[in-house]
């Protein structure tokens, strides 16, 4: 055996001396890697950053975030002319559209007088369109939620539809109407200040009927959209996006962004100012799920351009945690820069569950309160990070993140780890080693995921849980593990919320009654006070007052103990050297049209007449073969 | 006349049993690996009455990722764990695991063989070889995947319905022991096709004793050495699916495996940890390695005609 | 025409375990299946849209009519679409097979050949040193995992730690003529099939030195060594030609597997977009469609390839008839 491995090793050294001649894309590619893939590319379900990000560089959104400024995020017109007209009372929405911005051309535009399927244009009836398909019941919509209940007329058509059985898009809806070829009029039936951070959304894209019409369910690998790119291929572990050669005129202005030197600086993104947008010809997403595969291929060089540091590798890429920042080795090949997320991981128990929730028995009640309050105190949120995210960041109190607008400060006491009082509590209330309920950790199965509940078992054992009675619920898949969670079935549910809007209404709509399971409200918490001052809160721009509103919100919160919250990740982003960008997974998604890649002189002749900014025209002739840049291989 | 077969019969059957024992007495690498299985199943048997390892689980939050010392023999995990103690508690799991599997899955496969082949051309044996065939035909890892999540499934339904606990923590040995048995019960069918027409059952026949107790009392010992070497191997195969499985996220639950730390090590690995790699590998390989040669020896010594 | 004949009737019988390995994975992966409602209908669901999805997916109906579509389904051949995905699964299938089979082929031709040279090398000198040594070497090779042979290879052929010589992952391979280029395929296929025949060589060698060994021993082989007849000839001629049957069995009969089947740690391990990695997603997820086809393809199959196995049967052995 020793000879074939041997064998092997002769051979392909052989090849890989013969490779480095191999083919080169033509123009510019960029080489992306993501931690995860996407299922289904339909704008109607894209639902995770994976898909949204595809979406929304094939498809445009009314509205986008600038590219560089954070904390407030702010919004830019995409599609949209400008920013929108809202009347007084903000329940009328005017918003006009770019005209002669044309989808892309597809064979689903092919009619006697348009044989080769030229792209037509977008108008707004469009986007009207687009958004009634969420509320079609022939779809399975995973956005509609956005819109339910807050545009006038748009819940009835689809309800309509339903008895029916057949939809009628035509039928006019009086809160969404094109009145115009370029104007789109939507009117509210209360006032709904996030309206304008949904149309930014993936969810909100525009597609053009007639690709729906022909594709159906195909749409997903088919898109037909007026981004900044179309996509070539599609699958499992790769998407390959290639610069859309009819989409508009847009120019790069790096003030307008938000440019700041002092962030921006070392990014090089400087010299993009002025280009026209998308920069390169081509786009390879790699979906590398193991950590390991896409460590290696990032340190190669050659492959991946963008990355994070996996959690067992931080140890070894970092110099210093606080602030991070990265060992020569790595810094000599990479920009580095890290970033916390718009959202958070927190664990909340079922509040329906008899066992740690409410109980009709008022003494079980407060015993279970108490019950509750215990385990946070067991709770080590430190030893946590130090495991999981490499001691990089610290919990918060409260549940709205520190830098998103309403967030206030609370007492530490619900982030502190306090064995002794968590013992003092059980035993006052009256729990012994034999009446402590079975404690269930649910989890998808992984390897991390075990982990964690290893950790979970070793606190829980501290304050005097039996180990017999800590087990591990495992599910095969995160959406088994979903599904028990929506059914109510889980005692616990620790997941991370990512923020789909910057706005804390999206963070306590979180434990808002009404949203009980199967909504978002996987705590199934439900308080009279908290629901009525959610409520009042829900119209309100971000202001003073309902901050205060939320910040009395919270505070119910942490006195009836829903879980233990929380904590914002922070992401250590590395990127090739050769690549100009400024990488982001929060809020932003449509941010593939502003990296640039540097293209060394080769030594071989042929590869330098390859050029960079070959327009729009011979994209399509673009390898997705990927680039080998054999010059960064040291 | 029957009696004096019978006796015969056992005299035969004693010869073959304790030749068998001392040709394997004469095997040393089979001695020896038998004596390690034997040190393993012993380490097993502590753990299981508590006797080391008991600590397997606790946390030591300022000992994250650290080399062999004098207090942690092989070193600590992520979650400053003593890999030492989980390598050990975790030769529970592999004979729990092996043994559920290997007992089980041979008892079936045994009933099934010899059903089939005792009435081997009617409809039973029809019936059986489907089953078999079915089961044979859907890819190894696929169908122990559906089993598994089948099993979590119905484990659900009977916990909502019945109030039964704890069953789909047995899902991965289910679906191991619902691939596993269908090689046994085909050797044993062609095993007792050919016993079959042996002088002592058509005399059993003869005289009238009734077809169960024929076949469990007559023929089914007659199979016990290819039940052996087919436990011995089921064991072997149980144990190294786990790790597999483990990786794919069906393995045992609550517990420590030697799979759940190489599929722990696959992400520490690349960082350049080793402990849990090296721990685990070490000790599921000395024994998978051990178990293989005893069931080669196992299998030359209870073969007759085996040729070596 | 006697072939024709006896493949009809062969093929005939086949039905009822086609129909068997239907109800037995609708049963497992269909009917206790998970449940993807929830799934397709994301964080804000209301009780009504789950009500309705369950509806659309069919979960909502009796076990016989759920069946009953599955075997439509089967017959048609049209397997629909891909709840996860809204591919087709026909299509999904097309792009992925050729990639499987791609990579799994070379280490199983490879592997199965190596372990007959082996085989026949120690059946050859049994009993001596060599012998020992080959047969020592498969049983070190049976013992170690599937998963750490790939960890170990990919940490040795593939990272920065060792030779860091071939790509970590992925499959930047074209699929039709014009894209296919023969040094990118070796690039990619290498480490996975190094390690195929890492694991396979071991069970192998001892499979087929039992048969050689069986052969071996035969009168006329003996006849041919007494005739001086040297070990090469003897071993290709006389031994490797007779025993033919059994390594055909057993190659023929493990191809659909390798077909349909792919490695899903493989595929997984080095992202690569096979059919395995789909179909267990699949399984995972509840995706229907995708396990059926997958399932009722490789039965399908399998039974294709009993029915060769038979008829190749007479041709390497024209003693046995077909009956």
């Amino acid at each position: 055996m020793r000879l074939i491995t041997f064998v092997g090793i002769v051979l392909s050294i052989f090849l890989t001396v013969s490779c480095g001649e191999r083919k080169t894309a033509k123009g510019k590619v960029y080489w992306h890697s993501e931690d995860g893939a996407p299922t289904k590319l339909d704008p109607i379900e894209s639902a995770t950053t994976y898909a949204n990000r595809i979406t929304t560089a094939v498809y445009d959104t009314l509205y986008e975030y600038k590219y560089l400024k954070r904390h407030p995020y702010e919004l830019k017109p995409n599609l949209a002319a400008n920013m929108p007209e809202i009347s007084e009372d903000g329940l009328v929405y005017t918003i006009k559209i770019k005209e002669g911005v044309k989808f892309i051309d597809d064979a689903c535009f092919k009619t006697k007088e348009n044989p080769k399927g030229k792209g037509r244009e977008v108008v707004a009836a469009d986007f009207v369109y687009s958004l009634k398909r969420h509320f079609d019941p022939k779809n399975s919509s995973q956005g509609s939620w956005l819109w339910r209940g807050r545009i006038v007329g748009l819940d009835d058509w689809g309800k309509a539809a339903r008895e029916a059985g057949t939809t009628d898009y035509a039928a006019k809806i009086k809160g969404l109407q094109a009145t115009d070829k370029y104007t789109i009029q939507i009117t509210l039936t209360e006032p709904y200040p996030q309206i304008l951070y949904t149309f930014a959304m993936g969810f909100a894209s525009v597609v053009p009927q007639e690709a729906v019409e022909k594709y159906g369910k195909q749409l997903t690998t088919n898109p037909v959209g007026s981004g900044p790119f179309m996509l070539k291929s599609f699958n499992k572990t790769k998407a390959v996006l290639v610069k859309n050669p009819t989409y508009r005129k847009e120019v790069f202005d790096i003030h307008y962004e938000g440019y700041d030197e002092e962030k921006h600086g070392f990014t090089g993104i400087k010299a993009l100012h002025g280009k026209t947008l998308p920069i390169v010809d081509t786009v390879i997403i790699s979906f590398m799920k193991q950590d390991v595969a896409r460590w290696n291929s990032l340190n190669k060089g050659n492959e991946i351009q963008f990355g994070t540091i996996p959690k067992d590798q931080i140890d070894n890429a970092l110099m210093s945690k606080k602030p991070p920042k990265v060992i020569e080795k790595l810094a000599k090949k990479f920009h580095f820069d890290y970033e916390r997320e718009s959202g958070f991981v927190f664990s909340v128990f079922n509040m329906t569950d008899p066992a740690f929730g409410y109980s009709d028995d008022p003494k079980r009640n407060e015993m279970n309160k108490a019950l509750r309050k215990a385990i946070r105190k067991a709770f080590d949120w430190q030893g946590r990070i130090d495991v999981f995210y490499a001691g990089i960041g610290e919990p918060f109190v409260g549940i709205i993140p520190p830098g998103i607008s309403g967030y206030s400060e609370f007492p530490k006491d619900s982030i502190t780890r306090d064995v002794e009082g968590a013992k003092k509590l059980l035993k006052d209330a009256g729990w012994t080693a034999e009446n402590l309920p079975v404690f269930e950790y649910p989890n998808a199965a992984s390897t991390t995921a075990t982990q964690f509940f290893e950790q979970v078992r070793g606190w829980l054992e501290e304050i005097g849980y039996p180990r017999k009675k800590i087990k591990q619920k495992e599910f095969a898949t995160f959406g088994d593990l979903n599904k028990s969670m929506k059914e109510r079935k889980n005692i616990i549910n620790s997941y991370g919320w990512g923020l789909d809007y910057p706005d804390a209404e999206n963070v306590m709509q979180l434990f808002y009654g009404p949203n009980a399971s199967p909504g978002s409200n996987a705590s199934n918490f439900d308080h009279p006070e908290y629901n009525e001052l959610f409520e009042k809160a829900k119209p309100m721009p971000d202001s003073e007052e309902r901050t205060k509103l939320y910040k009395r919100m919270t505070e119910i919160l942490l006195e009836e103990c829903v879980g233990m919250f929380g904590f914002s990740r922070t992401r250590l982003k590395l990127w090739n050297k050769n690549t100009i960008m400024y990488p982001t997974r929060e809020i932003l998604s449509n941010v593939f049209k502003y990296v640039d890649v540097i293209k060394k002189d080769k030594k071989k002749k042929k590869n330098t007449k390859a050029d960079g900014n070959g327009n729009a025209g011979d994209a399509n002739n673009s390898g997705d073969a990927g680039q080998k840049n054999t010059e960064n291989k040291e | 006349m029957t009696n004096e077969q019978n006796k015969q019969e056992t005299i035969k059957k004693e010869t073959l049993w304790t030749k068998a024992v001392r040709k394997f007495f004469r095997d040393k690498m089979g001695v020896i690996s038998f004596s390690i299985v034997c040190l393993y199943a012993l380490i097993a048997l502590g753990v299981a009455c508590g006797f080391w390892a008991t600590e397997w689980s606790e946390l030591n939050p300022d000992m994250k990722n650290t080399g062999p010392s004098a207090d942690f023999w092989l070193g600590t995990n992520i979650l400053g764990q003593d890999i030492y103690q989980r390598a050990i508690f975790s030769t529970k799991t592999a004979f729990e695991v092996g043994l559920v599997v290997a007992l089980v899955a041979t008892m079936l496969g045994a009933i099934v063989g010899c059903l089939s082949g005792y009435f081997s051309g009617t409809w039973i044996d029809e019936f059986f070889l489907w089953i078999i065939g079915c089961i044979d035909c859907i890819p190894f890892y696929l169908f122990v995947a559906a089993v598994g999540f089948a099993v979590n499934t119905l484990a659900q339904n009977l916990n909502a319905s019945f109030g039964i606990e704890g069953f789909e923590y047995f899902a991965m040995h289910i679906a191991m022991i619902a691939t596993f048995w269908t090689a046994t019960a085909r050797l044993v069918r062609g095993e007792v096709i050919k016993i079959k027409h042996l002088e002592f059952v058509e005399a059993a026949h003869a005289i009238g004793v009734p077809g169960p107790k024929i076949i469990f009392k007559h023929i089914l010992p007659n199979t016990f050495h290819i039940l052996l070497v087919q436990a011995t191997i089921a064991f072997v195969s149980a144990i190294k699916s786990e790790v597999i499985l483990s990786y794919l996220g069906l393995g045992v639950k609550n517990t420590v495996s030697w799979g759940k730390m190489i599929a722990e090590a696959t992400q520490e690995v690349p960082a350049g940890i080793y402990s849990n790699f090296f721990a685990a590998s070490a000790f599921l390989f000395v024994l998978v390695m051990a178990f293989n040669i005893f069931a080669d020896a196992l299998q030359d010594a209870l073969d007759p005609k085996k040729v070596s | 025409m006697d072939t024709l004949r006896y493949t009809l009737r062969k093929l005939l019988y086949s039905v009822p375990l086609i129909l068997g390995v239907t109800l037995l994975s609708f049963t497992l992966m269909v009917y206790f299946g998970p449940d993807m409602a929830y799934e397709k209908l994301g964080k804000n669901a209301t009780e009504e849209d789950i009500e309705r999805e369950r509806e659309k997916l069919g979960y909502n109906k009796p076990f016989v009519v759920r069946y009953g579509n599955f075997l439509t389904s089967v017959l048609t051949f049209d397997f629909g679409e891909s709840f996860s995905t809204n591919q087709r699964v026909m299509d999904m299938f097309a792009e992925t097979i050729p990639v499987s089979i791609m990579v799994a082929l070379p280490g199983f031709i490879l592997g199965n050949l190596i372990s007959i040279i082996f085989g026949l090398w120690a059946a050859y000198h049994r009993g001596q040193r060599l012998d020992k040594t080959i047969m020592a070497g498969a049983v070190v090779g049976m013992s170690i995992s599937f998963l750490i042979v790939v960890i170990v290879f990919q940490l040795l052929l593939c990272s920065d730690y060792g030779l860091n010589m071939f790509p970590t992952t992925g499959w930047e391979v074209g699929m039709n003529l014009e894209e296919f280029n023969i040094l990118d395929y070796f690039e990619y296929v290498t480490v996975p099939a190094i390690c195929t025949i890492f694991v396979s060589v071991g069970y192998n060698t001892r499979f087929y030195r039992a048969v050689f060994v069986e052969e071996l021993t035969r009168d006329h082989v003996r006849t041919a060594k007494a005739f001086g007849c040297g070990p090469v000839r003897l071993l290709f001629k006389h031994v490797l030609k007779n025993s033919l049957i059994p390594i055909l069995t057993r190659i023929i009969l493990s191809l659909p597997f390798v077909i349909i089947g792919g490695s899903i740690i493989i595929e997984s391990y080095f992202g690569i977009p096979g059919v395995g990695s789909v179909v267990y997603d699949a399984i995972v997820n509840g995706d229907q469609p995708i396990t059926k086809a997958a399932v009722v393809c490789t039965a399908i199959l399998y039974v294709f390839f009993l029915t060769l196995t038979d008829i190749l049967y007479q041709v390497v052995d024209p003693r046995i008839s077909l009956k």
